[in-house]
């Protein structure tokens, strides 16, 4: 009981005005706002990827591979903090046994499921058959078999099988993004469709959501591929990062307006919650909302690109401001995030007052396990990147010999 | 076998018994591994609701109380706390009832529980009794002058801002500060002790706002209306707060 007037009484202090007595506590808080974060990581990287195969941007095909492996990192770890937040986090697989078709939140399964089955891990499939029925007959022992299972003991790389292979990833990503588009879309949907919601109840929210996916996919694998390129002790394909910035620059334009109209949508409206929601970003949200997500996130990264693209500026200082841009984004995505899931309760539904959130550090729903489940996916995508090589089989030390066919 | 299948790519096939194995597998496993007794009643498992009457009692309820500490719970039951159970403040005791050397209850003795309930929050009903715990008697524990079990204030406050400090602050800004509270309720002593055995009386009707502002050479410098005209079904404080009679 301690713990809990420890946990309560300096709550009651930041509270002011009116708020209904079950409203002090928030019931999603750190956590659940990691999870938009995550899944939009993975359409935007996916959605970038389709650039190359459906759009046949050929700048962006050194960051193809990448961008698959980064969305596939990411789509193992997004639905790992709900599974914690969850009271019974043992118990999740039964949606898919008995799925309720009424729940958006228990269809969530199925979204998922379909995306990482039927979309990222096929193309990732076709696409690596070729490397890893190389790499399969190059080694032995246990990393053979291992390629072989991997293969599905396929050996066919015939130009007519591989062609077939290049057919196949054409048509999962033309399948692939819509589907992207759900998965981001859907959550949007989850916050979009809450009615006694006034900061969430928006038809544009699942648009709002999926172009910050966007955002923020394109900036992750900008950063990723900044980073790991060298570490391959590679070249940075300049013409590429270029191109990169420019999506990014684009598509951010798109977000920004949407957010834009967004707002002026609201304040024209000017219904019933206005003002508790005004005096919220300008108290409780300031900080998250208009310094970071606004200005870091969003103005300061599209001014600097902005300059890059009017003033000739030599390359080593464009990446350098490309990748500073680029973190800002990431920043400001994530509390775009954090400010419409922690945002949407931290108003009273009487519209008179305001509560708070306060963090803590250990702890399911603590910071510790946040940070952890962030670094996570970054951990994963190396493994990934061992497993199958964005460089293709020759990359792989062990495969000395690639048979030419 | 049908002569399509072998027209197939190879990595197609493969791929295609890799979904037929894990459907199959799937549909096997399905029964087995739904929960027993799930869709009985419900899109739920239906053993849920017998694991949920199983759980332990925490909690014994304050007439569990009354056979072995009565003196504590008739003190409670003339108190202003009388509506409290003893277990929100000596933590769940089902097992003290059960044990009572063995398991002890708490005893919230510092400064920052009672406050989880009296701490001044435009949230609580006015009249409930509140307190800024940083103003009030700093210091000392609330216990010290206050009985847990009979808490009384330990002097009759003066002022009607002591419990109903949220009008009293509204009314000093607002047009009418300088209109006293007992201008208009008549309030007996016994109010400041007892509140709800003596009510305090509210204005009935439209006339007696009248008396200050209705058209008439009353003298008054309150800005002067029609009584008979100026919206007569009503009563006045259904459009006008009282006690900051220029909100809109
Ligand atoms: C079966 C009789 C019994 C019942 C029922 C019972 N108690 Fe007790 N209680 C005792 C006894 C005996 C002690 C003294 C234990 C000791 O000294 O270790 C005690 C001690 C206490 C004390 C601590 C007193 C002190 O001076 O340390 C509190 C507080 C208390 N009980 C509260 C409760 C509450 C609240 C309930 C109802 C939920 C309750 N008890 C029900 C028998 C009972
Ligand atoms: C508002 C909170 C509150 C409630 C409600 C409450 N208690 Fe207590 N109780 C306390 C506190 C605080 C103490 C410690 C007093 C002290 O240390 O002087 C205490 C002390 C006691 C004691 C031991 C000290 C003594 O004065 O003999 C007993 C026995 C006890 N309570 C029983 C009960 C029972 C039985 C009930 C329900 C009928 C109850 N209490 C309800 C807060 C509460
Ligand atoms: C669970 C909520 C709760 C807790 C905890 C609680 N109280 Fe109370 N308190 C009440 C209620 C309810 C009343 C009665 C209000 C009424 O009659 O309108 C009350 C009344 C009072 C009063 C009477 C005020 C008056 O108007 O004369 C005092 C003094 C008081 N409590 C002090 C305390 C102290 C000291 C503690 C900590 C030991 C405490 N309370 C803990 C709910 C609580
Ligand atoms: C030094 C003695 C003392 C201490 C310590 C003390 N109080 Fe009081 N309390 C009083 C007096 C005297 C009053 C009478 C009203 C007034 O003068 O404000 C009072 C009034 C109250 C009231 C009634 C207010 C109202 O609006 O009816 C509450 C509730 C209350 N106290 C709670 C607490 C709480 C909670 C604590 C601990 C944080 C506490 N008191 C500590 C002396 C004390
Ligand atoms: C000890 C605290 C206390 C003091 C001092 C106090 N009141 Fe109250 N008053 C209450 C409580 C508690 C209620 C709520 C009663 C209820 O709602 O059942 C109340 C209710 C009222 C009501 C509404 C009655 C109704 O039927 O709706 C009025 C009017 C009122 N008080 C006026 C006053 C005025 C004027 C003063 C100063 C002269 C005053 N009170 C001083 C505690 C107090
Ligand atoms: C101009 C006359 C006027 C004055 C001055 C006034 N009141 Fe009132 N008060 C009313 C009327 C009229 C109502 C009934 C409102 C209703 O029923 O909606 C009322 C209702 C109340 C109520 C019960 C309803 C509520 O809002 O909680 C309380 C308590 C109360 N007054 C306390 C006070 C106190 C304390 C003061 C002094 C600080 C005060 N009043 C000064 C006219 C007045
Ligand atoms: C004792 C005389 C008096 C009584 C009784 C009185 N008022 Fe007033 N009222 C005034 C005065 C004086 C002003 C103007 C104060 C000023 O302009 O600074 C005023 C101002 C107002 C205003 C105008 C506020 C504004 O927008 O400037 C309204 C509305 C009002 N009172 C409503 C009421 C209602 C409703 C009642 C009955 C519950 C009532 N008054 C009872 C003296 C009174
Ligand atoms: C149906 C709603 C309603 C009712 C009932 C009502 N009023 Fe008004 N009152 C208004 C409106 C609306 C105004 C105009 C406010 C304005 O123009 O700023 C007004 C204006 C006033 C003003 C003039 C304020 C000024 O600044 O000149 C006074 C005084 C006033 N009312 C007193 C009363 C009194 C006394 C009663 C009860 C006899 C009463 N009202 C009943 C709605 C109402």
């Amino acid at each position: 009981m301690d713990e809990l007037i420890q946990h309560l009484y300096p709550l009651l202090k930041s509270v002011t005005g009116y708020i209904y007595p079950n409203e002090i506590e928030l019931h999603w808080g750190l956590l659940v706002s990691l999870y938009p974060y995550l899944t939009g990581l993975v359409a935007g990287a996916f959605i970038l990827a389709s650039l190359v195969k459906v759009f046949n941007v050929k700048e962006l095909q050194p960051t193809y591979r990448l961008s698959m492996l980064t969305a596939l990192a990411f789509l193992i770890v997004a639905p790992l903090p709900l599974l914690l937040h969850l009271g019974h986090p043992e118990k999740s697989y039964e949606i898919f046994l008995t799925p309720n078709t009424n729940s958006a939140m228990a269809m969530f399964g199925f979204v998922y499921a379909w995306y990482l089955m039927a979309v990222l891990l096929l193309e990732l499939w076709f696409d690596y058959r070729k490397d890893m029925v190389i790499i399969a007959k190059s080694s032995r022992g246990l990393k053979k078999w291992f390629y072989k299972i991997l293969s599905l003991f396929s050996k066919d790389i015939s130009d007519k099988s591989v062609a077939f292979d290049h057919k196949a990833v054409r048509i999962i990503t033309i399948i692939g993004i819509p589907s992207a588009f759900l998965l981001h879309g859907y959550v949007g949907f989850i916050f979009g469709s809450i009615k006694a919601n006034p900061w969430w109840s928006s038809v544009l929210m699942p648009i709002v959501f999926l172009f910050s996916a966007i955002v923020s996919g394109i900036a992750m694998v900008l950063l990723l591929y900044m980073v790991i390129t060298p570490i391959r002790k590679q070249q940075l394909d300049m013409i590429c990062l270029d191109k990169l910035a420019s999506y990014l620059f684009y598509i951010m334009i798109v977000d920004f307006s949407l957010e834009v109209l967004d707002f002026i949508h609201r304040v024209y409206e000017s219904e019933e919650s206005i003002k508790i929601l005004a005096s919220m970003v300008q108290t409780k949200l300031f900080g998250s909302l208009v310094i970071i997500q606004v200005i870091m996130g969003m103005i300061l990264p599209l001014a600097t690109i902005a300059g890059v693209k009017i003033f000739k500026v030599p390359a080593d200082l464009r990446k350098l401001l490309y990748f500073m841009s680029a973190i800002l984004v990431q920043i400001g995505i994530f509390s775009t995030r954090w400010n419409v899931v922690v945002g949407g309760q931290l108003f009273s539904k009487s519209f008179m007052g305001l509560t708070t959130y306060k963090m803590t550090f250990f702890g399911l729903e603590g910071l510790l396990i946040s940070i952890t489940l962030l670094i996570m996916p970054f951990f994963i995508l190396w493994i990934l990147m061992k497993i199958l090589p964005p460089g293709g089989s020759e990359t792989q030390e062990a495969a000395i010999q690639v048979p030419s066919p | 076998m049908p002569n399509w299948i072998p027209n197939l790519p190879e990595q197609v096939r493969r791929l295609a018994l890799l979904v037929v194995v894990v459907v199959i597998a799937f549909l096997i496993v399905r029964p087995m591994l739904i929960p027993a007794g799930f869709g009985e009643q419900g899109h739920f498992r239906s053993g849920a609701l017998n694991d949920a009457v199983a759980h332990d009692y925490k909690y014994a309820g304050k007439a569990s109380c009354e056979e072995c500490h009565d003196d504590m719970t008739s003190m409670l039951a003339s108190g202003y706390h009388n509506n409290l159970s003893c277990e929100v403040c000596h933590g769940p005791l089902a097992g003290h009832v059960e044990e009572p050397e063995e398991v002890q209850p708490e005893f919230p003795r510092g400064r920052n529980f009672c406050p989880v309930c009296h701490e001044y929050l435009s949230a609580r009903p006015t009249g409930f009794p509140q307190i800024v715990s940083q103003s009030h008697n700093q210091l000392k524990a609330c216990i010290n002058c206050h009985e847990p079990h009979d808490p009384v204030p330990s002097e009759v406050p003066e002022k009607c801002s002591a419990c109903h400090g949220k009008i009293a602050r509204s009314k000093a800004v607002s047009h009418h500060a300088n209109v006293e509270c007992d201008f208009c309720h008549s309030v007996n002593e016994g109010h400041k002790t007892s509140p709800r055995e003596f009510r305090a009386a509210k204005p009935i009707d439209r006339n007696f706002c009248g008396q200050c502002h209705a058209d008439s050479e009353n003298g008054s410098d309150a800005p002067q209306i029609d009584l008979s005209s100026h919206e007569p079904r009503y009563v006045c404080w259904q459009c006008h707060y009282p006690h900051l009679p220029e909100a809109k």
